[in-house]
């Protein structure tokens, strides 16, 4: 991967998502049903997210330039947001050990889409 | 022998246990796949025609094998087999072809150098895929329940 700025944005939805993914692995092995934790910690990105969206309305509104396309980045934003609802609905319609792994799915994914809407911001 | 027959009955259906995991990967490359190419095609087709077609593609197959996998029955069954046998034959294909003539794409594609862009992910979810899909056949007289 080729260097890109980070801001501070980044870095906490960063420990929030790999948060999330210990939690919900962890929770795999002791739990038999989706457990109270996974979903919270699931919810947590979430509403970093919810944030991060509105922080960056008022960024972008403040006149903060951004590198890509604008309707990329709220593409991203949109689906990221979208990605964990269906994640904790998927887990929990079926109540099993399993339901903790699929939420286990949400903390790598909105990394990874961290990481590209940072290159979308910087370039 | 009863109680072989119990465990079959017992057994969580191939979208349900570990089954959900499958769905959510796959969903999550339906998604992004998709909006990739819609992105792609939408803004600078021109540039890479051959790669963003192979995308689109791509995308479309992840699609169809994420409500396939997600879905019941025999149909449903046979539809997912077709789908993650199209992504494999893909995945390895279009890593094949990057691999030996690099020029063709002028754009990388999700399933360029075997999905190296994703972590190889796109080259291990068919191999998955299959094993679950071949673990959990259907069986006559048992999918049919509603």
């Amino acid at each position: 991967m080729t260097e890109v700025a980070t801001d501070g944005w980044f870095w906490v939805g960063t420990a929030l998502c790999a948060a999330s993914l210990l939690i919900c692995v962890v929770m795999t092995f002791l739990r038999t049903f989706p457990d109270d934790l996974s979903i919270l910690s699931v919810a947590a990105v979430e509403l970093f997210l919810i944030v991060y969206g509105v922080g960056a309305i008022v960024r972008q509104a403040g006149g903060e330039p951004l590198q890509g396309e604008l309707w990329e980045f709220w593409g991203y934003v949109l689906t990221a947001l979208v990605v964990s609802l269906v994640a904790v609905v998927w887990a929990v319609t079926d109540k099993t050990r399993w339901s903790n792994l699929v939420m286990a799915a949400v903390g790598p994914t909105i990394f990874v889409m961290l990481y590209r809407l940072q290159v979308i911001w910087f370039g | 022998m009863a109680e072989a027959e119990t465990h079959e009955r017992n057994k969580p259906r191939r979208n349900q246990g570990l089954g959900r995991i499958l769905v959510m990967v796959y969903a999550v490359f339906a998604l992004s796949s998709f909006a990739r190419s819609i992105f792609q095609i939408a803004t600078h087709f021109e540039q890479a025609p051959l790669a963003y077609l192979l995308s689109a593609f791509a995308a479309a197959v992840y699609i169809v094998a994420t409500l396939s996998l997600a879905r019941s029955g025999r149909t449903a069954w046979y539809v997912s087999v077709v789908a993650v046998g199209i992504e494999l034959v893909g995945v390895v294909g279009v890593g094949l072809w990057t691999l030996l003539d690099p020029q063709l794409f002028a754009d990388d594609t999700v399933w360029s150098r075997f999905g190296a862009g994703y972590g190889y992910i796109p080259l291990i979810l068919p191999i998955l895929g299959l094993a679950w899909l071949l673990a959990h056949r259907p069986r006559v007289g048992v999918e049919s329940r509603p």
